[in-house]
Order: structure tokens, then C-alpha cells, then sequence
């Protein structure tokens, strides 16, 4: 999500967190665009050299007693220093009482400040957590999410060559069905993708002449799974007589979403082939590659060993 | 139906392994006509890739090419000229 606002932030973690906002409201426009969270500490002091400003800032005891320690006056010049940083938003912990001059400076200048009964150290934790999947750059993919034996499969293929059957016949054999025709992309860490439905129409597929059905209802609950990492992508295409496809799968195709390499394979549709196997088959070899087994590299290596022992 | 039989020497130096043998079941498979490999007193359907794997042919052995069908003779010269190329490797 690009330019996550603190109201948003707000609007999905304040039942989580607890939180509460106790002044700077019309700072709730402002903008969040790291995940990290910042506890303030020698900024206090009006040290302000490396302040980690673009950061949510956490206080906790130590600001909270550093700051009821000084004299009116001190006080207000350091808070003054504190908030001249342009931050996101403050959140104060242990549901600590803030100083009078936290409020009405914040208040002021339009920062947001909320309290949360939560102690610092996991307020800091679940904040970051919310905030890293909040902020991850996201985009969409039209095809299907499907969980095969622990698998994230992405099925996608052009309109009408059976991604829909192909899926719901999956989920018929028990695998679970994330999305139909849509997936909501996050990048997670950096390093890998996570993928989930809209929530308007989750569990929902569309198969040509029955029309709308619920998976979930028909199915039951153990049939669909909200989010899943994506592990592995297949395309579905028609089969080309005049196309060569994979035989041996030595060597691995890739499809890069948000800049992670997905391994990708390519499954040409004929008459006769049981497309939800074959997908099966594909997310166990995959699983199987991932504890250390290359089906077709082991053979080929059996084969060299035989044919070095036959050599003339 | 003609029937054109050669027989056809490895001379890629890493023999019959999984690429080679990828390579020549794409050639293969192109042809209407039936092939058959036999090497010693194995015979495999030349369009299989797991047949082809079977023969564990090394470098400098022989394979007799069979193949039966209108395209036959086409198709042992294409076969014989991917023999030839090593494959590409090397």
C-alpha cells in the first residue's frame, strides 16, 4: 500500500494494539512510509543527530520518567525539539500518562499521539509486524491461488482454458482454495510474496454455466486458506503442436513478480490430461526439490555413472 | 511400408545422458513414422525419452535406428546428422 496514512494505520490497529488517540488529531492525514519503529530516547535529550524521524516513535519508561523528571520549562523546549523532527506519530505504552506539554504541543503542530496498554517491547514488535505487511509494495496478478500439499500454487492461463475446473477440481481432492481469477500480491521481508484474495469476494468462483459458488459453504471451512506464500507458479495454455515443451526439467523456468523469482512451469492442455494431477504431481516435486531431491538431475546422474561404466 | 535401418555411432563424448536424449525425442517426435533403437539386445521406442535414457549409450558405441513409415528415410538422415552435431555439446 503506497502512502499508508496514520488514520489508516489507526483504523486497522486499534483493536489490536489497544490504541487510543489522545491528541494531535488533525495530524491523522500524515503519512507512514516505513515500517520500522524508532524509541526516541537521547532525541529527548535534544540529541537529534541520526534521528530516525521518518519512523512511528515509541515511548516508553525511560521517556516517560526522562521527561517528567525535568523542570516545566525544559520539558517544553525538549518536546518542542522533539516534534520540530517531522514524525509520523507517537504512541506512549504501558498507557503511561503523557506530559500536559506532549499533548498541547502535538496538538499544536497536528502530530498524532496514541496510548496502548501494551508494554514497549511488544508494542514495538506487533507495531513493526502490522506495519511491515501495511507498507510492503503489493500489486495484482489475475490468476488463481491454490494451497497443494502446503504449496503456494498461482494457476494462470488465458480466460477459458480451464483454470476454473482445474482449481475447483484441486479443492475437491481436499487442497484449499486462497483466490479465483484474482490475487492481491504483498512482498514480504523483500524476499518473498504472500498472496490473498479481495475480501469482497473471497471463496467465491465463477465456473462457466453454474455461475457464482461459495467454496467455502460447499466445501467447508478446511477447503480455503485466507493468505498463502507463493511457492510455485503453473500457466495453463493450449497445446501447440508446433511448441516444444519441457521433457526432462534440468532446467528451471522462472516468472518474477515484484522482483521474486517464482519457479514457473508450463502445462499444455490436451485431451486426456488430468490437469489437477499433474498440478499435485508438480507441487510435490517442488516440495521434494526444496528438501534437497532433483528428481530428473538423480536420474541423469545415474545415467552418466552407467554410461561411464559402459565406455568402449 | 519403407523401412529404412542405419546404424549410427555416438560420438558426443559425454554419450546418451538426459539432454542428448531430450534433443533427439523432439526430432523424433516430429516424424509420423514408427522408430525403434536397439543397442545390444535392448530395443526402445525412439520416441520415448525414458527408452532413449535406458540404453545408457556411451560415447563410441553403436545404436541400430529403425524406422518404418512413409517419412523413414527423412527421418534416419535427420537422425544421423543430430548424432553427427554431438548433440551441440562440446
Amino acid at each position: 500500500m503506497k502512502g499508508l496514512t496514520v488514520s489508516q494505520f489507526y483504523d486497522s490497529l486499534r483493536g489490536k494494539l489497544e490504541l487510543k488517540l489522545v491528541a494531535g488529531e488533525k495530524g491523522l492525514k500524515r503519512k507512514i512510509l516505513i515500517s520500522e519503529i524508532n524509541r526516541p530516547g537521547l532525541v529527548l535529550t535534544g540529541y537529534v543527530k541520526f534521528f530516525a524521524n521518518r519512523r512511528g516513535q515509541v515511548l516508553g519508561k525511560v521517556e516517560i520518567s526522562y521527561l517528567r523528571g525535568l523542570s516545566p520549562k525544559l520539558r517544553k523546549e525538549k518536546i518542542h525539539i522533539f516534534f520540530q523532527q517531522k514524525i509520523p506519530f507517537c504512541i506512549i505504552a504501558r498507557n503511561y500518562i503523557p506530559p500536559r506539554e506532549l499533548l498541547s504541543e502535538a496538538d499544536r503542530i497536528g502530530i498524532p499521539i496514541f496510548r496502548s496498554p501494551l508494554v514497549t517491547t511488544r508494542l514495538t514488535n506487533l507495531c513493526t509486524i502490522a506495519l511491515e505487511e501495511m507498507v510492503a509494495p503489493s500489486t495484482s496478478v489475475i490468476a488463481n491461488l491454490v494451497e497443494v500439499y502446503g504449496v503456494g500454487v498461482i494457476i494462470n492461463g488465458q480466460s477459458g482454458v480451464g483454470k476454473s475446473e482445474c482449481t475447483l477440481s484441486l479443492v475437491e481432492r481436499g487442497h484449499r482454495l486462497v483466490s479465483d481469477d484474482y490475487i492481491n500480491v504483498h512482498l514480504m521481508e523483500g524476499t518473498y510474496l504472500l498472496g490473498e484474495g479481495s475480501e469482497l469476494t473471497r471463496f467465491h468462483m465463477e465456473i462457466r454455466g453454474l455461475g457464482i459458488i461459495d467454496v467455502r459453504t460447499l466445501f467447508g471451512v478446511g477447503c480455503v486458506r485466507q493468505r498463502k506464500r507463493i511457492d510455485l507458479a503453473v500457466t495453463l495454455e493450449p497445446w501447440d503442436r508446433e511448441k516444444e515443451y519441457e521433457r526432462l526439467g534440468l532446467d528451471e523456468d522462472y516468472l518474477s513478480i515484484l522482483g521474486v523469482e517464482i519457479p514457473h512451469i508450463v502445462l499444455p492442455v490436451g485431451p486426456g490430461r488430468d490437469l489437477a494431477l499433474l498440478i499435485e504431481v508438480a507441487a510435490l516435486n517442488h516440495r521434494i526439490k526444496l528438501m534437497g531431491y532433483h528428481s530428473a538431475q538423480a536420474l541423469d546422474k545415474q545415467i552418466k555413472d552407467r554410461i561411464s561404466q559402459g565406455r568402449i | 511400408m519403407p523401412e529404412v535401418k542405419k546404424e549410427i555411432k555416438i560420438v558426443n563424448r559425454l554419450g546418451m545422458h538426459a539432454r542428448p536424449a531430450a534433443r533427439l525425442v523432439q526430432l523424433t517426435s516430429r516424424f509420423s513414422s514408427e522408430i525403434i533403437f536397439k543397442r545390444g539386445s535392448d530395443q526402445v521406442n525412439g520416441k520415448s525419452i525414458m527408452g532413449v535414457l535406458m540404453l545408457a549409450a556411451p560415447y563410441g558405441s553403436t545404436i541400430k535406428v529403425i524406422a518404418r513409415g512413409d517419412d523413414a528415410a527423412a527421418a534416419i538422415n535427420e537422425i544421423e546428422d543430430l548424432f553427427r552435431s554431438k548433440f551441440g555439446e562440446e
